[in-house]
């Protein structure tokens, strides 16, 4: 990954029916990198990614690629390449007719134009397969067909609309996997969107979660992980449980010991910038991963109810009701039923562990 | 039930056999007869003469130019509703579609005030110019292209705005994302995509214009196209012309129709996602502002005037509008008439009471048709469905030539009997007419219909009768609403068959107004004409409000 930025939005928005879609956005993403924009649906990614391609108008702010500002271009005329949500494919047109309708313009021979539809569908694994009409492919098909078509004219950037939805989970799983190694092949800067973090995390170099309009926050998914800035973004990626505390004296190197109800203080990660005084009101929003089973009154421990015990495969995931919140632990044995008293403690405090101020 | 659904078939089989192909092949069986000898002379007199090659090749170059005329008109229209928003799309877009209201012959008789010979155009152009004669004569080939462009474009507009909204929209950003600008997209993509489309467009007009039998009878003076010498050729008692070019007629168009519908239903292009609606193009340099609207609105004015003059012409008293401009004088004098007399009421009665009946009648036909070939898939589903399509295959004078040559004398035992003469001939007519439209909507509807539905209503303890009327019924209405009216509404204007099958007693509005106009009672004419709409558009509203009503409460 290189550090210079080839594609930057600098405060995108976009109103519709008065009701802000994106507001005040600003990225910049590196050459060759791949950025996703993860969020629920209606938080704005796709709308993003349409101001990028040019479908959209921003109401205000920049559109940047390779240091051109191309805001007020016309989509064909910006150079990027782009695979929709549904393909898009021309159903009227052969395989190799559709690959090569972004090359067709472009003065080259018609052996050129062949060479390059051939090789972008080497590419995509599908050779040979230029004749074929597009509604005789499978989905899997038609989605690498409808890449080698965006790659072929060997565009800046290439944009990415959820491409996998519509295939069933095993081939997802495996088509994100050569998607990635692809792109990464080409070497091609790349913004994804999608609403499936596991995609998110297969995929991106850096991930922009956005919620409501807005980017909450971007870094590579490690450290949206452990590090999550906001509460929206603790809770959305992954699982973590919530419960109520007292912050004890004030945050230091972004560390904050919390008083829980029954005495017990854990030591909590606080976001960066984020101070916290003592004797504010915090949310502790805990992974399950961190959490363990103890005696009831152990020491550090919350007492609570077991409410639910589910068997997920590798673990037994209990949700425990304590006072101020609920919670949920994953152990590797049954040893409690649901309606037993336990107590909660965390294993590796401050990890996992993450305060955010009471709003 | 299978025995009961067995019966079912053959009854409909035959029902449908018997009035649809019978009289068809009664018609080719007269045109080879002479005083009970099998001969050829008739077809060897038809491609001798040339008045009769004329006709034919009228027939022929008229719909192909209508066809082309109605493409050039309908398209571009069509996307510039689809595709621009400007101050006043929606009711404009609305408007552009009003020539569907006018039953063609009233379509006819509107055009005739406005641009005849003493229409108001025209007048108003020769005193503009100070011309000794009128500027034109509205008659012969071009008066009935003109006619026929203007009442047939509609197909190409509706068609093509539904062509249009059922296309991906994600389609046109792909290439827009592989660099194609607006020519290129609308060239290589939209166009292509359109061709099903308008491939439709072109076989419905290519048929209407065909069959087309109200613009060359009032307009055509000596030229004659098929339908018109069809009928000039029964009236003065030449029955085995009559017959063959009757046949000829029918072989032409079902020879066109075959390989067009087969490319047709070879193509269709599906909208796999939904996606986002594609934008449509705010219009914002300043003349185009003012420009596109008021474009737009010209256009409308000149496709919606026919309307407005014959609104006009309806509240002139008869013989009071003779060589002014305008009409001198107004009144609602033509309207009390319509319904105070006994003879100017009775045409009225005559068509809503034919046309209920027809509709009525397709209706059983058709959804008995639906339900055997749709949910027990019979043997002969094929054929079914075809036979139920023939008749809007067959030109109007053919059915009726057929109808009124079959059912002219009484031979049980060849299932003929005299019907010629009362009202059932017209009934029997339009139920045939209408029926590939009652019998469209029923298919779609069966096939919408999810038959589960029908197997969940089972599963709850609903015997046939229950399932039928509380589960299959209420699912069908949307579709049966569209249709009905649709059959109703072309019931009550038909004009082709009923000028071939009337008497007196049973004269439709239509004929009527024919009459009406013959006698240069030209409001009352404009009247009946104006009643027709309106009772269509009643017709229509009513069917649109149906399908609403069936699916949500309005708000």
């Amino acid at each position: 990954m290189s550090d210079r930025s080839f594609l930057e939005l600098d405060g995108l928005t976009r109103i519709f029916a008065g009701t802000p879609a994106v507001r005040d956005l600003s990225l910049a993403v590196g050459e060759h990198e791949i950025v996703t924009l993860l969020g629920p649906s209606g938080c704005g990614k796709t709308t993003t990614l349409r101001m990028i391609a040019g479908f959209e108008q921003p109401d205000s702010g920049r559109v940047v690629i390779d240091g051109r500002d191309v805001t007020r271009v016309a989509p064909q005329k910006r150079g990027f390449g782009m695979v929709f949500q549904h393909y898009a494919l021309f159903p009227h047109l052969s395989v190799g007719a559709n690959v090569s309708f972004g090359l067709e313009t472009r003065g080259l021979s018609k052996g050129e134009i062949a060479q390059k539809v051939g090789r972008a569908l080497d590419l995509v694994r599908l050779p040979g397969t230029e004749d074929r009409s597009v509604g005789s492919l499978s989905g899997g098909q038609q989605q690498r067909v409808a890449l080698a078509r965006a790659l072929a004219p060997e565009p800046a950037v290439l944009l990415l609309d959820e491409p996998l939805s519509n295939l069933d989970a095993t081939l997802r799983e495996r088509t994100r996997r050569e998607l990635r190694s692809l792109v990464k092949e080409i070497g091609i800067t790349s913004v994804y969107v999608t609403h499936d973090q596991e995609e998110a995390f297969d995929l991106s170099d850096r991930i922009a979660v956005m919620q409501a309009g807005r980017l909450e926050q971007l870094g590579p998914a490690e450290e949206l992980y452990h590090r999550p800035a906001t509460e929206f973004v603790a809770t959305f990626l992954g699982r973590a449980g919530a419960v109520e505390a007292v912050a004890r004296g004030p945050s230091q190197e972004g560390v904050v010991p919390c008083r829980l109800a029954g005495d017990a203080t854990w030591q909590a990660l606080v976001p960066e910038g984020a101070g916290v005084n003592s004797g504010a009101g915090v949310v502790l929003l805990v992974r399950p991963e961190v959490l363990e089973l103890a005696e009831p009154g152990a020491e550090g421990s919350v007492s609570g109810t077991v409410s639910e015990r589910r068997f997920a495969g590798s673990v037994y995931v209990y949700t425990v009701a304590v006072d101020g919140g609920e919670l949920e632990v994953h152990a590797g044995s049954a040893d409690a039923t649901a309606g037993e008293t336990v107590g909660v403690r965390p294993v590796d405090a401050p990890r996992g562990v993450h305060a955010f101020a009471k709003r | 039930m299978r025995n009961r659904t067995r019966l079912l078939t053959v009854l409909v089989f035959a029902t449908l056999a018997w009035a649809v192909v019978y009289p068809n092949l009664v018609v080719l069986g007269e045109s080879v007869v002479e005083d009970g000898a099998v001969t050829l002379r008739h077809y060897a007199e038809f491609f001798s003469a040339a008045s009769e090659m004329r006709a034919l090749w009228s027939s022929v170059w008229i719909s192909i130019a209508t066809v082309l005329l109605s493409a050039l008109i309908g398209v571009p229209l069509a996307f510039l509703f689809a595709r621009f928003e400007f101050p006043g799309r929606r009711v404009l877009g609305a408007l552009a579609a009003m020539p569907v209201l006018l039953p063609p012959l009233v379509g006819v008789i509107a055009i005739l005030f406005l641009y005849g010979e003493s229409g108001i155009a025209t007048r108003l152009l020769q005193s503009a110019l100070r011309l000794e004669s009128p500027p034109w004569r509205l008659q012969g080939g071009g008066a009935i292209l003109a006619v026929h462009a203007y009442s047939m474009y509609v197909y190409f507009y509706l068609f093509t705005l539904a062509g249009l909204a059922r296309l991906d929209p994600a389609v046109f950003e792909a290439a827009a994302s592989l660099g194609a600008g607006r020519f290129r997209t609308l060239t290589r993509v939209t166009l292509p995509l359109l061709t099903p489309t308008l491939a439709g467009a072109s076989l419905l007009t290519f048929m209407t214009s065909m069959a087309s039998f109200s613009a060359p009878y009032v307009l055509g003076g000596g030229f004659r196209v098929m339908t018109t010498q069809i009928f000039s050729s029964k009236l003065q008692g030449e029955t085995g012309m009559a017959m063959v070019e009757t046949v000829m007629l029918a072989s032409v168009s079902l020879l066109v129709l075959w390989p067009l519908a087969r490319w047709e239903g070879s193509r269709e292009y599906v909208a796999p996602g939904k996606g986002t609606r594609a934008a449509r193009r705010v219009v914002k340099s300043r003349w185009a502002t003012f420009g596109v609207p008021l474009a737009a609105a010209l256009g409308v004015l000149l496709l919606v005037l026919p309307h407005l003059t014959l609104l006009l012409v309806s509240f002139v008293p008869d013989g009071t509008w003779t060589t002014q401009t305008l009409p001198p004088s107004y009144s609602l004098e033509n309207y009390a008439e319509l319904f105070a007399e006994a003879r100017t009421l009775k045409p009225i009665l005559n068509s809503l009471l034919m046309a209920s009946a027809a509709t009525m009648i397709s209706i059983v036909i058709a959804l008995a048709v639906g339900r055997l070939v749709v949910r027990n898939r019979v043997t002969g589903s094929r054929a079914l469905e075809g036979l139920l399509a023939l008749p809007w295959a067959l030109p109007g004078t053919v059915l009726a030539i057929g109808l009124a040559t079959t059912f002219s004398v009484s031979r049980p035992w060849a299932l003929r009997w005299v019907l010629v003469g009362t009202p059932w001939i017209l009934v029997m007519a339009y139920s045939l007419r209408v029926l590939p439209l009652t019998g469209r909507a029923a298919l779609a509807g069966f096939r919408q219909l999810d038959p589960s539905l029908e197997e969940a209503a089972a599963s709850l303890g609903a015997g046939p009768w229950r399932s039928l009327w509380r589960v299959t019924i209420p699912g069908l209405l949307p579709a049966m609403a569209v249709g009905a009216s649709l059959a109703f509404v072309t019931g009550l204007g038909e004009f082709v068959a009923s000028i071939v099958l009337y008497t007196h007693r049973t004269r439709p509005i239509s004929v009527e107004i024919l009459s009406q106009l013959r006698d240069f009672d030209l409001g009352t004419a404009a009247a009946y004409g104006v009643l027709l709409m309106v009772l269509v558009g009643a017709a229509f509203t009513l069917g649109q409000r149906w399908i609403q009503g069936g699916r949500e409460p309005e708000g």
